[in-house]
Formats: structure tokens, sequence, C-alpha cells
């Protein structure tokens, strides 16, 4: 361990390759992550995800680190990180015939463990992260009857049921349509706001670009990272996706416009 | 399946004698055919097919126990090229190749070995499989008395020994008759209850064991009605209080520790017939040896008679 | 919305409680004379009472139900564990297991000299065919967690499970051909057969199903959680390997102890959960115990028509199971619906 991951009080990777059968999925990726809100984007196969999984501690990584206040990540226990970092899955892989309000109540799970019984505190969690994620009216329904949006956001509203200051969420826009994608980062920027950290892994770089800071990846290597204005990574940007976009300034924000003319 | 007839050629017949032509023809048929028929073996199995061979099969397999010893019984022995893997009796069947049993008799030694016919029971499954190959399957599964008369007169024709099935069934009877004098006359009319398997089957009264019994006098707690070999409630069993209890000679040991049944007098009083394998194979196999199976149960039934 | 799913469960307990009591009652009066009440009152006052509805119809009318109760929770913990509504208690080995064990017994005399002295052939023979079952049960199980290397992966541990399954089986061809007298047996067993359970198998059933379900039922929202995927199962704060572990063994206590009693009793396992989540979806806290409650009435129900259908006959349990839960599942099918 060196010296700098000493000094790495949140959560951060240090120098982490991670294979995933025959093809390497990360290379050497040192990232420090902050407070506020952060965008990982890249191209498809960049290692999004699996740098994602790999600081949440799903994934253990075959060279270097993560430490998370200070700690390799290996080395907490893992109810206490679990009341520390939320995971919100790619793909809903849920199942099953738990109702709404059932689902959400999973994400009281680091706080309680699993013998104690609810209580009205954790009733009260729950409540708001359905009111969060705007699925307060059908919190009665079963998963499988809801639409892939709806179900997108039960199950973000299980990640924000944790309490955890930080949110890791890989493509949480996933289904949902511009209304509760608007919803969405609405929600992620007051997250953000209040003290918290919010690590979204988003294939829309018209949402990423509206986050603190934007974290690029190609081909399993951290190609360039920086605010949402900084010329750098607009140029990495435009580099990486092979000159098929450019970003332009509108406004207070930056938005990438499709290159048509070669 | 039609007899097959081969007509000789009959020009020199006819240049004999033109003028009756006819009559000729008809006469060196008629000459033809009964030399045939003096080799010609024909005979009907249980499916109710005829099998019919233009001489007694030289290279037979056998695919269930008691067939195989139906065949030596019937001076066949040296005739068989191959058994189940459940033949045992007698010790030269042991010599022979093995084909399997019921359900995975190996097809292809089978044929490998050219029979002439192929025994099996009607429950085989290769029987079919054995057919399409062109190889002759003759069906026979004795379940009693009569059907164990009737499979060893269709072994001895097929064997061209006719006569030999009537003398063999006449000896098996004679020791049936010897064995129910043997019964001491206290017993007659007592109840058995005969058990061939733990789970619990019985053999009831239509079986050839029940039938058997009935022979040495005696009677049986399972009626004719419930089949041959009925799986029971054990509550039957119990209610049923028999006078005597026969079975293998393990099954016998655990019997008492079955729920309900310490409380069968006949276990209590040790009015018990425990057989070992060697004799329970005799008494389980409708076959040449029904009457030394008889004469094994009169024997326990002496020394029942004598614990009293 | 919530109040109308906690009326379907509560609809759900009263119709299996109504049913297990009438099917107990049944069971009392199901005896080799067919069905009928008035021999039950006769046979109550008569003196063969003790003997016949004490002794020989009230533990087997129990056990049946503690029999299905636990291969009905063992299923249920199976389908949650694996995530596959087609998971049955057999799936880790257990079966195969319990059946090489009771072949073992079954063949040991004829063994002797093929390869087991006549002393452990002795020993096996003493061991006796329950305690040889449950032993073979556990032991299959314990192979499939070897093979697997623990239960890190639920796909590796399905892969060793059939595996394991499938090496056993041919193990107890391997004996039966070299020991054919043990086939029969091996048959009998391997189609189930409530007909012997007394009242010491009562109280080791009951003792088991104290144990599992306890078990199982405090795991029930790790199960939950494990609906929503693996990795958010463990991002949840879950010790997976030590949850599943737990429940591995909560599973191969049950079923090792329903196979040793009453031999492989097929679909009860399977079709126990599917009609809780039909009647009454609920998260696993409720499905677990419902299991037990409905597989047992469901091995009930066949025990008592299998006593009563062709008296004094008995047909195969394990048939009428199949029929049963096979039924249902075809049923199912047409309404094109999975629970």
């Amino acid at each position: 361990m060196t010296g700098a991951s000493k000094a790495c009080d949140t959560l951060c990777a240090h120098g982490i390759s991670v294979a995933l059968g025959s093809t390497q999925a990360l290379r050497d990726v040192t990232l420090t992550l902050r407070p506020g809100w952060t965008a990982i984007v890249g191209p498809n196969g960049a290692g999004k995800s699996t740098l994602l999984r790999a600081l949440a501690g799903l994934q253990r990584a075959d060279a270097g680190s993560v430490t998370f206040i200070g700690r390799p990540i290996a080395q907490w226990h893992a109810r206490a990180l679990a009341q520390q970092l939320a995971w919100l899955a790619q793909q809903g892989e849920a199942t099953g015939e738990l109702t709404v309000r059932e689902v959400v109540h999973l994400g009281r799970l680091p706080q309680l463990g699993l013998f104690t019984a609810p209580g009205p505190a954790d009733e009260a969690s729950v409540d708001a992260a359905l009111v969060d994620a705007e699925c307060t009216g059908w919190q009665y329904r079963r998963l499988h009857e809801l639409s892939g949006g709806e179900r997108q956001r039960v199950l973000l509203a299980r990640a924000l049921a944790t309490g955890a200051p930080w949110l890791l969420l890989d493509e949480p826009t996933t289904h949902l349509d511009p209304l509760h994608q608007v919803a969405l980062v609405r929600l992620l920027r007051r997250h953000a706001a209040r003290g918290s950290a919010v690590v979204s892994v988003l294939h829309d770089l018209s949402l990423a670009l509206l986050a603190d800071r934007l974290v690029l990846l190609a081909d399993g290597r951290l190609r360039a990272e920086g605010v949402p204005g900084d010329p750098d990574l607009h140029a990495a940007l435009v580099d990486v996706f092979g000159g098929a976009l450019r970003i332009e300034r509108l406004g207070e924000r930056w938005i990438p416009v499709a290159q048509l003319e070669t | 399946m039609k007899p097959h007839a081969s007509a000789r050629p009959v020009r020199g017949v006819q240049r004999l004698n033109a003028v009756q032509p006819v009559r000729a023809v008809l006469l060196a048929l008629a000459l033809c055919l009964q030399a045939q028929a003096s080799a010609q073996v024909s005979v009907r199995d249980e499916r109710g097919a005829t099998l019919t061979f233009s001489a007694p099969p030289k290279r037979i397999v056998s695919l269930l126990p008691s067939l195989t010893e139906s065949v030596c019984a019937l001076g066949g022995c040296a005739l068989l090229v191959g058994t189940d893997r459940f033949s045992n009796s007698p010790a030269s069947v042991l010599a022979l190749p093995k084909l399997g049993g019921l359900d995975d008799a190996q097809v292809e030694r089978i044929a490998a070995l050219t029979p002439d016919v192929v025994l099996a029971a009607t429950s085989a499954r290769v029987i079919d499989r054995l057919e399409s190959l062109g190889i002759r399957v003759l069906v026979l599964e004795p379940r009693n008395h009569a059907d164990v008369q009737r499979s060893l007169a269709t072994l001895a024709q097929l064997l061209g020994r006719p006569d030999e099935g009537a003398r063999l069934w006449s000896a098996i009877e004679q020791d049936m008759r010897e064995a129910a004098m043997r019964v001491p006359p206290a017993l007659r009319g007592q109840r058995v209850y005969f058990e061939v398997d733990a789970a619990p089957y019985a053999a009831g009264a239509g079986s050839f064991i029940g039938q058997t019994l009935a022979r040495l006098g005696l009677g049986n707690v399972v009626p004719a009605e419930l089949g041959p070999f009925p799986k029971l409630n054990p509550e039957f069993v119990v209610r049923a209080q028999p006078d005597i209890v026969m079975a293998a000679k393990a099954n016998l040991g655990d019997m008492a520790k079955r729920p309900g049944w310490a409380a069968l007098r006949a276990l209590q009083r040790g009015r018990t017939c425990g057989f070992a394998s060697e004799p329970y194979e005799v008494l389980v196999r409708p076959g040449p040896r029904m009457g030394e199976a008889a004469l094994t149960l009169a024997d326990c039934l002496v020394q029942i008679a004598k614990v009293r | 919305m919530a109040e109308a799913d906690r009326q379907r469960r509560v609809r759900l307990v009263v119709m299996l409680v109504v049913l297990t009591v009438l099917l107990l009652v049944a069971g009392l009066a199901a005896g080799s004379d067919g069905w009928s009440l008035r021999t039950l009152w006769a046979t109550l006052w008569g003196d063969e009472a003790g003997l016949i509805v004490g002794q020989i119809r009230a533990p087997r009318t129990v056990g049946a139900w503690l029999t299905g109760a636990l291969l009905g929770l063992a299923g249920a913990t199976a389908q949650g564990l694996f995530r596959n509504p087609l998971a049955d208690p057999y799936l880790l080995g257990s079966a195969s297991g319990a059946t090489l064990g009771v072949v073992l017994v079954l063949a040991a005399s004829a063994l002797v000299g093929h390869g087991i002295s006549l002393a452990t052939a002795d020993a096996l023979a003493r061991i006796g065919l329950v305690a040889a079952a449950f032993a073979g049960a556990l032991l299959g199980v314990l192979l499939t967690l070897a093979l697997a290397r623990g239960a890190e992966q639920t796909t590796r541990l399905l892969l060793a499970g059939v595996v394991v399954s499938v090496v056993l089986a041919a193990l107890n061809d391997l004996v039966t051909s070299a020991a054919p007298d043990a086939l029969r047996g091996k048959q009998a067993f391997l189609l189930g057969s409530t007909g012997f359970l007394g009242w010491a198998s009562c109280a080791a059933l009951g003792a088991g199903l104290l144990l599992a379900l306890p078990m199982a039922w405090r795991l029930s929202r790790a199960l939950d959680a494990l609906t929503l995927g693996e990795d958010s199962a463990r991002s949840l704060g879950l010790r997976l390997a030590r949850v599943r572990m737990a429940l591995v063994a909560a599973l191969a206590l049950a079923t090792g102890l329903a196979v040793s009693q009453a031999g492989l009793i097929a679909f009860v396992g399977l079709v126990a959960p599917h009609l809780v989540r039909r009647f009454a979806p609920a998260p696993h806290g409720f499905t677990l115990v419902a299991s037990a409650a409905a597989g047992g009435t469901l091995l009930l129900m066949a025990d008592v028509l299998a006593r009563s259908l062709i008296a004094p006959q008995e047909v195969p349990v394990g048939v009428l199971t199949a029929l049963l839960g096979g039924g249902y599942l075809l049923w199912l099918l047409r309404k094109r619906r999975f629970a």
C-alpha cells in the first residue's frame, strides 16, 4: 500500500486490475471519489460496471486494492460496509413474489440485520424512499406486475432506503422515460447536495454531463476525469467516441451533439 | 405365422401316372409334408403367437430363472448358450454367459450368440428388439400351477420331447402329495401369511405359492380376489392374525419391530418359517423345483408343530 | 392491497388447518377394510383400539403429515436458495446418497467376498435401513458441498449436486448388479412408503421439524434478499456463503430425515411451495412455514388415498403424490401462470 492510499479518506481505487475470464476488464485504474455526484462514462465494454462493482466490494481485484475511509474494502465488516455503501444492480435480476413495499423494506437489512424486526423508524425510512423514487402510489403491487421503468424506480427506492451516504448506481436510468430520468437526476443532485456521494455509471452522456464530476473509462483504463466543463475531458470524450460527437455549451450546461458530417 | 411348406419337385411323380395327375400330386405333397412334420416343432406361447421351427432348436437363450430350470429339468441343459444374470440353478448354468436382467438384457450379446430361440417373460422390454432383429422369442411367464404345467408342456414340445413335460409334472405332483402327507394333521386349515417382500407384498391364495400351500392343506390370510402378489396395508395383516408367518429370514427378524406387529400371536409364539436365501429362492420360482419347495414348506411346518 | 394479501394468507392458513384436521380424522378411519366413520367409531371402542388405531393408524397418519411437512419445508428452502421454482429437495445429492445407503445395507450379505468382509457386512446389516438412508443423504450433500468447494456460488452448487447425484446413482447400479437381491428393496425404497411409520419414527420426524423449521425461518429474510439477485443481496450486508451453508444444512437435515423414514417421495417438495405461492404470495417468512403445512397436508392426503382406494391393498404413496402433484402442475401449465 502506497502512502497515497493511506491518505484516501473516501472511496478510492489504487491501481486495480480485474480480469473476467479471458478478458482484462480493468487495467491499473487509480481513482479517488469525492462527495457529490460522479458519473462514470465510456463506450461499451470499457469496464464501467466492473469498476463500480469493485468499488462496492462485490468484485475482488486481481491487483491493487480498493479502500474506503482508509481501510481496505475487504477488511470491512459486511453489514458496516452495507450501511455506508448502497449498490444498485445494472439489470433487474429481481424475481419472486414480493410487493414493492416488501422489496424496499429489504433496504433496511444493513441496519437491522437478519433477525431484528423492523420498527417505526424503518417504516419511516421506507416511506421516505418510496416518496423519493415516486413509487408510493403502487407500493402494494407485486414487482413482476410492474413495467421495466416502474421496477427500476422500486429498486432505486430499495437502495435509498438503506440510508447509506454513498450510492453506487449502475445504469440507474435504464427503462426510464425522459420524465423520470429528469426526476432521477434531480433526486441524485439533491442527494449529493446533502453531503452524500453518488457514483453512477451512465451510458447517456447528456445526463452524465449534468454531474459534478465525470470519469471516462476506455478499454479498461482510466482515460480522463474532471468537471463537465474541463476541455481536456471534452477532447478525451471526442477521441474515445471516435469523433462521433462534440461537446457544446448550452447556457450553463454542456451537451453532446452528434457529429453527422464526417 | 403360417407353417412353411417346402414342396420337393414333383416331375418324377407326374411321369409315373399321367392318367391321375391331381391325385398323384396330392399324394406326393402329403408325403413331403409328413417328412417335414416329423422333425417340425410348433409351439404356442403366452402371447398367443405360434412359433414353428423346422427342427427342435439347438441353441437356446433363457432370460428367466424358472425357464432355465425348466429347460434343464427337461434334459435340454446342453442346448443353453446363455442365461440372464439371476439364473443360478442347476450349477452347470453358472458357467454360461450372463446376459443381463429383465430390463437391461444385452441385445448385442444375445444376437452374437445366434440363438434359435430366446425364452423370456412377458414383461421383458427386449422382446420387440430381438424380434426386429429376426430372433425368435418364446414368451412364457408361469404364475400359477396351471401355468407351470402348461409351460413345461410347451418347453417339452419345443425340445422335441413332448412326453417329458407330462412326466416332469407328475414328478412334481408326486412330491407335492408326499409333502401334503408330511404336514401334521393338527396344522391343517391354519391360515398362513407368506411375505414375498417387506413393502409388504404377500403371496395370495391365487399365486403359485398360495396354491402350493393349499395343496398342503393350509389356508391363506390373503384371499384370491386380491390378486397373486398384492401390496397390502400392514394393518390388514395385524387384523388378520395369521396362524403361521412365513418370510425370508432377514425380513422375519425385523417383523416384530413394525408398528403393531408385535401383537401378532404367530410371532409371539414362534410359529414362523424363516427361509435362508437358497431355500427362499426355490420357494419363489414357479418352475420344476416346486415339488422341492412343497417339501421345504412341509418340513418347516413339521418343526412348528413340535414347537407348539 | 396489503389487506387483501393478509386476507389471502389467513384464508390459506384456515384452509390448511381445516383440511389437516379432516385428514387426520380420515387417517384414523382409513384402514384395511376401507373407509367408514362407523367402523372407526366401533374400532375406537373395541378392544383392538389401542393396537389398530393407537399403534398403527395414528402414528402412520401423524408420521405422514410430518414427513410431508419436512419435504415441503425443504422444497421451499431449495426454491428460495436456488431462485428456481423447479428446484426440489433432492437437488443436492441427498436422494442418490440415501438410495446408496439403503442398497448397501440390503446388499451387505450378498457382497461378502465381493469386496467387503463378513464383519463389515454384519455391521452394515445391523445399522439398519433407516440410519443408512439418513447417513447416505447427509453424505451425499457433504460430497456436493465438497465438490462445489463450499457454498460460494449457487451455480457451482447446483452443478455439483447434479454430478454427485449421477455418480452415486451409477454406484447404486453397480452394487445392485453385483447383488440383484437388493434390487427389489431398492425399488420399494424409490417408490416411497408411509406404511411402517410408528411412534418412534414420528418422534424422529418431529424432532427434525422442530430443528429445521426455525433454522430456515430465521433465515427467511435472507431468502427474500436473494430474490433481488446475489450481488444485491451481498451489497445489503449478507454473508452469503454462511447463509447458504446454514440453509443447505437445514435442507439436508429435513430431506435426510424424510427420506430415511419414508423413502423417496416425489413431488411433495416441488409442489407445496407452488401451492402456497399460488394462493397467498408472501415473503419467505410466511412461505416457508406455509409450505411445510401444505406439504404435510398433501402427503397426508396421498397416504389416506393410498390406503383407501383399493383396500386392503395399497397404492404406493409415491404414485399418488406424483398424480396429485403432477396433475396440479399440469393444470398450472394450462393456465400458463408460473408461481
